[in-house]
């Protein structure tokens, strides 16, 4: 029995070894050479290769990429002898995977990136993308003579351009509640809800109405849809803009006006609005009323699925995802009627989308950044390699309907047919409002306008942070506001008064100041060098 | 030296079996040190590891500037040896209580009952923790339907810090006491039979072949695994942490936070290398100097039972 029961175990730890080794062992295989001698001008594209797109989002799972690639790969070989691969990052711990993948930079081509969102300044500092100045002229020259001189400036670190801005492209990201039309003229709401008072007022008459009968006014979860509450709040409440570049909210600008003047959300204002104060003794009475589960620091619904279950009366988001989100509402409850109210309605509080919110660069350790540009140069500017990235194929993913609208093609089914390159780094006007898209709200045009009626420029698009004086501090920091700004945004946290006054305790302990004083220096310099 | 080699083909069966362990080992945890340099650059991919600035000891620092550090460190170690110590009694005891199922009868028994408490081991963190929250949720979970229905008033269980490390624990028995109690199982099935026929001429009943033959001689192999586990007693189980307690339940940090929970808050938002490195090392020293010191102590008091 004993020598039997070994040598099973030292087998089987054997065996385990040797897998383990073997998993280590796999290689890719690399795309040989083609034999045909392709000639663009004067550019060499003798060599058939293949050029990787990092996208983020997940991978769509129903064959339709490999269709759409098939697709866009036959174009490609004839125009530029290569191929195109979409790499995804999916959205779970996207900010993690994305920097792992960044650091280590093997066999990254055209990477989508982003200033206020995925890092673009800090992964330029520590050397992950390719300078373009002298490629760009080449190799994108539809995309180098197009893009104005102002908006490379917005992409330049240190003398060298970085990336590729999307900056012929309009769309809004402000954040808002959306809400049922519906329910809302049942409580007799009549008018589009403006203020977070009268979305209480709305929550509650969900409550009311529905609470019975198991439907949630706002099922939240997760904690950075909680600390996006906090965001609204102050957009709403006060006339702060966010420094982007500084993580966690710690820093804002005063005002449009002075925007250079470094204030703190979690600190008192300079007239003595306590934001945090308020706020917080606000949700805690939401939490207190069940507007929302009251684990809900545990909950893990998605809040759309439950939204469009009837189960939901509020979604946080923002207006691109509203513009498009209305119509597929319509199609699982028909008369829902989704209204949106932007937290910048209240105060007007709003800032021009950076032309980096979305951004292409190139991987440092590309291979073949000469074919990446000519890839780059093409979706931007040809219709038809556009048209097959961006919305996949004519007939599958949509159809240009009688009135030169793109629409959804009859027998549509989104989990059969659906497709998305993402491609959030080069989108074009030009095309997307010469077809302009059927799933789209009605009145898509009022909102963007009435948004381009009081929206300010963004000052922040170049401000690059350097944290490396203050990184022990903003790890700490990081720690304090992961810890107890989710608690007080649903009102889970105690009493208001005492978790703000803890709060604020501990960033002073993590050096909250400091890492203030720092921002403020290097904005003044920024501010400076203008 | 002549009698080295001698003894190397003497031995060279033995050595080869080794092989793989000695290889995996030498990948994976010898070839990584210089890595530990990490902890003291501000790291740059372009740089590389060592071309990177040095900065000292200024990755340690956020760790002090939260002023958490002696909370983490006490939550971590205090969790540890809950788990170790709950652990191997059980593992100790469901290995005895397997032994004693002699008799054909109860061999099928026997197996099916090994086997459903070896599968947790294999079930993922975050399928626990999916577990967890639908036994536990107030709005749908499992006992607070049962309370709903009893009439009782419902408990909302993630809001008692209170609870939590009793929870926390019993998880981490329900997935690893089928997997640990397999190595006591395997070292009684080691022990001398004729030990055991000698106690039963003597007329010795179960309980006293357990406590005088049985316990003894499973002692050694106890205080290997315990020695192994001290060195590892500031590395939390993040995965089982994370996913039971959820990432941002504050109310339950005060008994639920360990140093891997907490630097996931740090450095997910400020993804540093570095400082990441910089805990990695704080656990390990700290863990290599508490097994130094116990093997010396248990060395002094036997020295067969020490690792080296």
């Amino acid at each position: 029995m004993k020598s039997n029961l070994t040598r099973y175990l030292t087998l089987f730890l054997a065996l385990v070894l040797t897998l383990t080794l073997a998993a280590c062992g796999k290689t890719g295989d690399t795309g040989g050479p083609s034999k045909e001698g392709d000639k663009a001008g004067d550019i060499d594209i003798s060599e058939f290769v293949t050029i990787s797109h990092l996208s983020l989002g997940d991978k769509p799972s129903n064959g339709q990429y490999e269709a759409v690639k098939a697709e866009w790969d036959k174009y490609l070989k004839e125009k530029l002898n290569c191929a195109l691969e979409v790499q995804y990052i999916g959205w779970t711990d996207y900010m993690t995977q994305y920097n792992l993948l960044l650091a280590t930079g093997e066999g990254l081509d055209l990477i989508n990136t982003a200033s206020d969102w995925l890092e673009m300044w800090p992964n330029a500092q520590r050397g992950a993308f390719l300078e373009l100045n002298d490629l760009l002229p080449k190799y994108a020259p539809i995309t180098w003579e197009t893009v104005p001189e102002s908006s490379w400036a917005e992409v330049t670190f240190k003398g060298d351009i970085i990336a590729i801005p999307e900056d012929m492209y309009s769309q809004w990201i402000n954040h808002g509640y959306m809400y049922r039309g519906d329910w809302a003229r049942e409580i007799g709401i009549t008018k589009p809800i403006r203020s977070w008072e009268e979305f209480q007022v709305y929550l509650q008459g969900v409550k009311d109405l529905y609470g019975d009968q198991g439907v949630i006014p706002f099922d939240i979860a997760g904690a950075s849809n909680m600390k996006q509450l906090y965001d609204g709040w102050t957009i709403s409440k006060s006339s702060l803009i966010c420094i982007d570049p500084v993580p966690d909210g710690l820093a804002f600008g005063k005002s449009d006006d002075e925007w250079w003047e470094v204030r703190s959300r979690y600190y008192p204002l300079d007239d003595g609005t306590d934001l945090l104060l308020d706020f917080a003794k606000e949700m805690k009475e939401w939490g207190d009323a069940g507007y929302w589960r009251e684990d809900v620091l545990n909950n893990t619904a998605d809040s759309w699925v439950q939204f469009k279950a009837g189960l939901n009366g509020t979604r946080q988001h923002h207006t691109q995802t509203y513009v498009y989100a209305y119509k597929e509402l319509e199609r699982e409850i028909p008369g829902a009627d989704l209204q949106f109210f932007p937290w910048c309605e209240e105060s007007k509080n709003l800032t021009k989308m950076s032309i980096t919110h979305g951004a292409t660069a190139v991987g440092a350790k590309c291979k073949n950044p000469e074919r990446a540009l000519m890839v780059y140069d093409l979706i931007r500017n040809d219709e038809t390699m556009y048209k097959l990235f961006n919305w996949g194929l004519e007939g599958v993913q949509y159809v240009i309907n009688d009135k030169g609208q793109r629409d959804l093609p009859e027998g549509y089914i989104t989990d059969q047919h659906s497709f998305s390159s993402n491609f959030w780094g080069g989108r074009m006007d030009k095309f997307e409002l010469k077809y302009p898209n059927a799933t789209m709200v009605d009145n898509w045009e009022e909102i963007y306008n009435n948004f381009e009626s009081y929206a300010k420029p963004y000052r922040y698009g170049r401000f690059v942070f350097d944290k490396s004086p203050v990184e022990s501090e903003l790890a700490a920091l990081s720690d304090v506001v992961n810890r107890h700004l989710p608690a007080i945004c649903v009102g889970k946290a105690g009493d208001p008064v005492a978790a703000v006054e803890a709060f604020r305790r501990e960033l002073k302990m993590a050096g909250y100041d400091k890492v203030l004083e720092e921002v403020q220096r290097q904005l003044t310099e920024f501010k400076n060098s203008l | 030296m002549k009698g080295k080699i001698r003894n190397i083909v003497k031995k060279r069966t033995l050595l080869f079996m080794c092989i793989p362990a000695i290889v995996f080992f030498f990948i994976f945890s010898y070839l990584p040190m210089p890595g530990v340099w990490l902890a003291f650059v501000r790291f740059n991919y372009r740089d590389g590891i060592f071309g990177s600035p040095f900065v000292g000891l200024e990755n340690f620092r956020f760790l002090i500037l939260s002023r958490q550090l002696w909370n983490l460190t006490r939550n971590t170690i205090l969790y540890n040896v809950a788990f170790i110590i709950t652990g191997n009694i059980l593992q100790i005891t469901v290995a005895i209580l397997f032994n004693e199922m002699a008799g054909r009868r109860l061999r099928i028994y026997k197996k099916v009952s090994q086997s459903i408490m070896f599968l947790p081991y294999f079930i993922s963190a975050v399928v626990i923790g999916v577990f967890a929250y639908n036994l536990l949720n107030v709005q749908t979970g499992f006992i607070n339907s049962i309370l709903k229905q009893a009439g009782r008033s419902t408990v909302n269980f993630y809001s008692i810090p209170g609870l939590w490390p009793f929870i926390i624990v019993l998880a981490y028995l329900w997935q690893s006491t089928g997997y640990g109690s397999i190595v006591y199982f395997a070292a009684i099935m080691g022990i001398d039979s004729e030990m055991m026929e000698a106690s039963e001429i003597d007329g010795a009943n179960a309980f006293q072949r357990i406590r005088y033959i049985i316990l003894p001689c499973l002692k050694p192999t106890f205080v290997i695994l315990l020695l192994f586990a001290l060195g590892g007693i500031m590395k939390g189980n993040f995965g089982l942490f994370y996913n039971l307690t959820g990432a941002n339940n504050m109310a339950l940090f005060e008994t639920t936070d360990i140093i891997e929970t907490f630097v996931f808050r740090s450095l997910n938002v400020n993804f540093n290398f570095s400082m990441g490195s910089a805990v990695g090392l704080y656990q390990s020293l700290f863990g290599f100097v508490l097994v130094m010191t116990v093997n010396t102590i248990v060395k002094k008091i036997e020295p067969d039972y020490s690792l080296f």
